[in-house]
Parts: structure tokens; C-alpha cells; sequence
């Protein structure tokens, strides 16, 4: 008896690292299968279906406009349940009176938080990264060139564990039945005010990771196209949303009796750390301007290498005088070309004729004011003089989307007069006869009238193409100018080689034209 | 007496002091917002957040701390909850017209009206489905949904099913009478039935 008692106990075996790692894991999955986000996943993905996937497939399949559509789309659909069911979860041991009972528990509190808040994230991300699979994998089916955007997708699913944060830091501490709810507004709200306090293209705010690039501009369809996506601004909001997250998480720590001293010192260096690193984002995004390439360019997180254009062969229509696009817009080219094809085949082999019509870049430059102007980009067009540079209405802001017949109609009503003046000379300061065979060509071509000019401001565009003469019915000019345009395409032409020279000259009049 | 006594018990079980309070804090909210000069975007999204948010505060108080037994002994839970159900209603459209009184509040009283009466029956009808505390869910996905829609007005094609009533303008009539149907049937489902218990959670706080 005595012996029994004066033999010390065994010393119990410390459990392995293992095994710890084991039980966490088994924590880990319990917490899955009985985690809210699962139930919410339905919603969260109906919503990316019904605002963003839907919106993204009605863009053209350029790999930008449909990145940028993901990242916005998507942390809107995934912020309300991510933090609503983050929330409810957080207000679990609260809600059903369970806080004594597990506090007593060998596991620190915090730790024992922390398995929760990870299951909700693992379902988010697992609901997320389904979505973004679909999404990407038709637009890689349906785009003629270049490869997914990565930066956009990890901004939105680095939002995931933020917003899953925020809900559970409010559900822990502030339990009630109002909690999921208000936490899952509060977040769309702090997302709807934020863009809602950027003036002009670029400010700290354009940090919310609803934000793609300069925010009055919106997407714009040539971005990322001619030169590399920059990830300037993306780089600053994972920056922004990884500190949220850890200073989230560790201020779970903080309160007494979450966990040992130590842990609460760590706890609270975390929160420390991470609310740097936002305020260090928004910062930085502050000091960031809008680049000529239509991006956000971030002096402190800029990589100059991604200044350099892209390189790629550009695909070509076999008419008269080839027109050339950017692989990426290699779906536009048909409808460009045909729209194109009946004035080239006039203008084909005419002095002053280009050699080819090459698709530039769109150059952006910021005003006073925060305003943005766009023209065409002078890197290409520096390039052979007989090569005409050609900005689709796309590579426009605000150009929507067009049907190929209306982005035909806009292109030919945009190059045409510039092609035409290019040859024939015609302008303001052109002569009567110079004006009215380039409005006979135009007319011939079949594709606008005589009194229908257009200059490409109408257009939206802000194209600096030439002016385009307005014949009323009844004058010299408009009877001349359907007669030339009657004449066969034969006899035009041979006409023009004869005369183009004396054209050009000035030294034709109205009366000789045939 | 007796009735005021249950009444105000009633009340105390299902929050209804900390809704008001919430509805008030939206109030609050919608007040300060509309002193700042929004763009378009924000000025018909702000209000809608703030509706609806104040609309799942009201749907928050259905859900019962007794269950069954309340159920069985109560006999005139059924008009307990229809009346404190339309009341917060009418307090949260109320404070919220009042809060856009005198400012720029997008579409008026009749807008604030039929959004936070929709929203509401919304999370009414989630309530008796799904459970009382996961009510919410209803009428925040349904908040994106409509944010996406008003969003189509400037970005054709425009979303233009009455369903989507927030995004309708406020006289029309189709929107006020799919709102004011998705409220009718969410009063009448809670009133009858309550919200549904869900057996994991017992005690609603």
C-alpha cells in the first residue's frame, strides 16, 4: 500500500508533433462538415452566376476585361455570405451556450477559434476556385490569344479569408442574432462606400479590392493586350487584405484568456503588423498614377521590365490591302476587313495607297484633374509610312459592347475618310474634284452616303480622322459624284491612275471628271 | 393588462428593443450618408443597403428562444407575431423616410417603402424555411442581386423584371406589387407558422 503511494506516476507521454497535427486536422475536418459557408456556397455561387459570369460572357473573350470582370464580380457575390456566415459561426459557442464548457478545454482559445474561421475560408476558397475554373476555362476556349490573369483571381480570393475574418472577429465578440446579418451588410457596405470615395482615376482608395485599374475609366477592352498586365495595384491590395487578416485574426487573441501570455504578446505583434501593412497599401496605391498603357503603375512596387510591349505576330485578312489585328481581337478581323474591303480594293495599288492597316495600342495619359485622355498610340504607327495605324471602337472608353455590324459601321466610318483623304488628297483645302471622286469612292464602297458625314467624335472615339464632304442632292458635286461612283470598278481605277497625279494637283475639275 | 404584459414579453424574447435600436442605427446611417454628394452609383445603392439592412433587422426577430414550447402554449402567438412583424415594419420604413425628409433620397418614400417592405417579406419567408437565424440570407444575396441590377441601368441590358423592384422606378406599378406580394406571403407564412426551428440551434440569442 505504501509502496503504491510514495511510487511516482508516470510520467504521461507528451503527444508527438504528429499527432497534434493529426488532431488538428480531425478539428479541421468536423468544422468542415458542420460549417455554415457550405449552406452558403448555393447563394455565393448563384450570385456569380447571375452578376458576373453572365456579365463577363457578354465581353468580348480578351483575357483583361474578363480578369477584371472576375475580381470585381466576384468579391461582391462572395463578401455577403463569406462574412455572414464567417459571423455566424464566430456567435456559435455564444448562441448555443457553450463558451464555459469549451473554455475549460485543453486547447487555447484562440487556437481553438482559429479551426472555425478556417473551415469557413477552405469552403469559400473551394466554392471560389470553382467558379473562376468555369469561368476561365471558357474564356480560354473561346479567346484567340494570351493566357489568364492570375493577379486579378488571387486579389479576389485573397478577399476570401479577409472577409471571412472580419464576420468571425464581430460573431466572436459581438454574439447575437443580429450579428450574421449586419456583419454581412456592413462588409458590402465598407466595399460600396469605397469606390464610392475615389475622385478620378487613381486615389488610396482605388485599394478595395473591387478596384481593377483606373476606377472612371472602368475596364477598358485594349488594356493588357499590346503590353503586360501590371500588378502594381494588385500587388497592393493582397498586401492590404493579408494585413486585415492577420491583424484580424490576431486581435482575436488579445482579449484575456484567449491564450498564454506569449501568445497574447504574438497576438498582438500580429495585429500590429498587419494593420501596417494596410496602411502601408493604401499608401502606396495613393502614390500610384495611371500609366500610357491605361494601368495603375505603383513607383515603389513597379517591375520595369513590364514595360515592354508584348510580342506577337499579328493575324492578317487577305484583302487588297491587308488588315492586320492584334491576335488577341483575331474574332474581330473578319468583320473589320469586310467592312474595309470594298474601298481597299479600289485604293489598292494607287500612289499613296497604304501597304497595310495595322491595329495599334491605345495610349492613356492623365490630365489635370484626375481626367484621362486616350489617343492612338504613336509606337506603331512610327513605324513603315505606308502602314495606316487602326484602333478598333473597342480599345475605346465606353464603347460598350458592339455587335460586329456596328463595330464594322463605326470602323469604316472612322478610317474610311482617312484612308480615302490619304490617296486622294481630299479635305478643306481640297478642290471640288478632289472632294467629290474621294465621296464617289465612299459612295461606291457601299457603305455611307453622301450627306451622311461623320466624324469620328461622333463615334466616341476621339479618332483624328479626316474631314468628309456633304453634298446636298441637286448640286454639281452630288450629280458628279454618282456618276464617277456608277462607272465600273475597272474604269474607276484606270481612271485614277491616270489622274490621280492632276488630282492630287488640284489641275481636274468637276467637268472633266468622267 | 395581461396583454400588455405579453406583448411586452414577446417582445423582449425576440429583441425587438435591439432591432428598433438597429433601424434607427440605419436611420442614423442613411441620414449622414445623404449629406455627402454621391455619384449615381451611390446615390441609389447607399439608401438600398441601408433598406435592407434595416429590412433583415425585422426579418432577425422572428426566430423563437422557446420553440416548441412556446408554440403549444401559446395561443395567440400568431398575432403577436403578425402585429410586432408589420409594426417593425412600419417603424423602419418610417424612420427611414424620415431620415431622407429634406435630403436627396433616391426615389422618395415610396421607394424606401417598397424596398424595405420586399426585403422584408424576403427575410420573412427565408425565416419559416430555412430557420430563423439563418433568415438573413434571403435578403442579402437578394440586396447583390438588386445592387447588380440598378447597376444594368447604366450598363445595358438593363434587368427589367419587377422582381428585381429595387431597380424599377418608384411609381411603377408591377414592382410595388411584387414587393408588396413577397410581403404578404412572408407575414402570413411567420404569422402561422413562425420561423422554422432547427434543432442545432436551440437557443436563439
Amino acid at each position: 500500500m505504501t509502496a503504491a503511494t510514495t511510487t511516482p506516476a508516470p510520467a504521461r507521454p507528451r503527444p508527438a508533433a504528429a499527432g497534434a497535427g493529426l488532431v488538428t486536422l480531425r478539428l479541421l475536418w468536423l468544422e468542415l462538415r458542420h460549417n455554415a459557408m457550405a449552406w452558403m456556397l448555393p447563394l455565393a455561387i448563384g450570385l456569380f452566376w447571375f452578376t458576373t459570369y453572365r456579365k463577363d460572357m457578354a465581353m468580348p473573350p480578351l483575357w483583361y476585361l474578363r480578369a477584371a470582370g472576375l475580381q470585381s464580380g466576384a468579391v461582391l457575390d462572395f463578401a455577403i455570405p463569406v462574412a455572414g456566415a464567417a459571423a455566424w459561426m464566430g456567435s456559435r459557442e455564444a448562441r448555443r451556450r457553450v463558451a464555459d464548457q469549451v473554455t475549460i478545454t485543453a486547447r487555447a482559445r484562440w487556437a481553438r477559434l482559429l479551426v472555425p474561421w478556417a473551415a469557413t475560408t477552405i469552403w469559400a476558397l473551394a466554392g471560389y476556385l470553382g467558379c473562376v475554373a468555369v469561368l476561365y476555362g471558357v474564356t480560354a476556349h473561346q479567346a484567340s490569344w494570351g493566357g489568364p490573369l492570375w493577379w486579378p483571381a488571387g486579389v479576389a480570393a485573397a478577399s476570401l479569408p479577409a472577409f471571412s475574418a472580419f464576420g468571425f472577429v464581430i460573431g466572436t465578440f459581438l454574439p447575437s442574432r443580429f450579428t450574421a446579418p449586419l456583419a454581412a451588410i456592413a462588409a458590402f457596405f465598407t466595399l460600396a462606400i469605397s469606390t464610392n470615395l475615389i475622385q478620378g482615376s487613381v486615389s488610396s482608395w482605388s485599394v478595395a479590392p473591387i478596384v481593377t485599374g483606373p476606377w472612371d475609366r472602368g475596364p477598358q477592352a485594349g488594356v493588357a493586350t499590346f503590353y503586360p498586365f501590371l500588378p502594381d495595384l494588385s500587388i497592393a491590395q493582397v498586401m492590404l487584405l493579408a494585413g486585415l487578416t492577420v491583424a484580424l485574426l490576431g486581435a482575436l487573441a488579445l482579449p484575456a484568456g484567449s491564450g498564454s501570455r506569449a501568445a497574447r504578446v504574438v497576438a498582438a505583434g500580429l495585429t500590429g503588423a498587419g494593420l501596417l501593412a494596410v496602411a502601408t497599401a493604401a499608401l502606396l496605391t495613393g502614390t500610384g498614377t495611371m500609366d500610357s498603357h491605361g494601368m495603375i503603375r505603383i513607383p515603389a512596387l513597379h517591375d520595369a521590365a513590364s514595360d515592354q510591349p508584348l510580342q506577337f505576330t499579328p493575324v492578317c485578312s487577305d484583302t487588297a490591302i491587308p488588315v492586320c489585328l492584334n491576335p488577341a481581337y483575331a474574332s474581330y478581323l473578319p468583320a473589320t476587313a469586310d467592312a474595309l474591303a470594298p474601298l481597299l480594293s479600289q485604293l489598292a495599288g494607287l500612289p499613296g495607297a497604304p501597304a497595310r492597316i495595322v491595329q495599334v495600342s491605345t495610349t492613356y495619359s492623365q490630365d489635370a484633374g484626375n481626367g484621362v485622355t486616350t489617343r492612338t498610340s504613336g509606337s506603331r504607327a512610327s513605324g513603315p509610312r505606308s502602314a495606316i495605324p487602326l484602333m478598333l471602337p473597342d480599345q475605346f472608353p465606353g464603347a460598350g459592347t458592339l455587335t460586329p455590324g456596328q463595330m464594322a459601321s463605326q470602323v469604316f466610318a472612322a478610317y474610311g475618310p482617312e484612308i480615302m483623304a490619304r490617296v486622294i488628297g481630299d479635305g478643306p483645302a481640297a478642290s471640288q474634284a478632289q472632294n467629290t471622286v474621294a465621296a464617289a469612292l465612299l459612295l461606291a464602297a457601299n457603305q455611307r452616303g453622301l450627306t451622311t458625314g461623320q466624324s469620328s467624335a461622333q463615334q466616341g472615339g476621339g479618332l483624328d480622322a479626316s474631314w468628309s464632304p456633304d453634298f446636298a442632292p441637286g448640286t454639281p458635286e452630288y450629280a458628279a459624284a454618282h456618276r464617277f461612283a456608277a462607272l465600273p470598278e475597272p474604269a474607276r481605277r484606270a481612271w485614277l491612275l491616270r489622274h490621280l497625279a492632276a488630282l492630287r494637283a488640284g489641275q481636274i475639275t468637276l467637268g472633266q471628271l468622267p | 393588462m395581461t396583454g400588455a404584459r405579453l406583448v411586452r414579453l414577446y417582445a423582449a424574447g425576440r429583441r425587438v428593443p435591439f432591432a428598433v435600436l438597429a433601424i434607427a442605427a440605419c436611420a442614423i446611417g442613411l441620414r449622414i450618408a445623404l449629406l455627402g454628394h454621391w455619384d449615381d452609383y451611390g446615390a441609389l445603392q447607399l439608401p438600398l443597403i441601408f433598406e435592407a439592412a434595416a429590412a433583415v433587422s425585422v426579418a432577425a426577430t422572428v426566430p423563437s428562444p422557446f420553440g416548441e414550447q412556446e408554440r403549444v402554449a401559446g395561443g395567440w402567438l400568431p398575432l403577436l407575431r403578425l402585429a410586432v412583424t408589420v409594426a417593425l415594419t412600419a417603424a423602419a420604413i418610417g424612420l427611414l423616410s424620415a431620415a431622407g425628409a429634406g435630403g436627396h433620397l433616391a426615389g422618395g418614400v415610396l421607394d424606401a417603402a417598397r424596398n424595405v417592405a420586399g426585403i422584408t417579406g424576403i427575410g420573412l419567408l427565408c425565416g419559416a424555411v430555412l430557420g430563423g437565424g439563418l433568415s438573413w440570407t434571403g435578403p442579402t444575396g437578394y440586396l447583390v442581386a438588386a445592387i447588380y441590377a440598378l447597376y444594368t441601368q447604366w450598363h445595358p441590358p438593363a434587368l427589367a423584371t419587377p422582381w428585381l423592384w429595387p431597380a424599377r422606378p418608384p411609381h411603377d406599378l408591377g414592382g410595388a406589387l411584387c414587393a408588396g406580394l413577397v410581403f404578404a406571403c412572408g407575414v402570413v407564412v411567420v404569422a402561422v407558422r413562425g420561423a422554422r426551428d432547427r434543432p442545432g440551434d436551440p437557443a436563439e440569442m
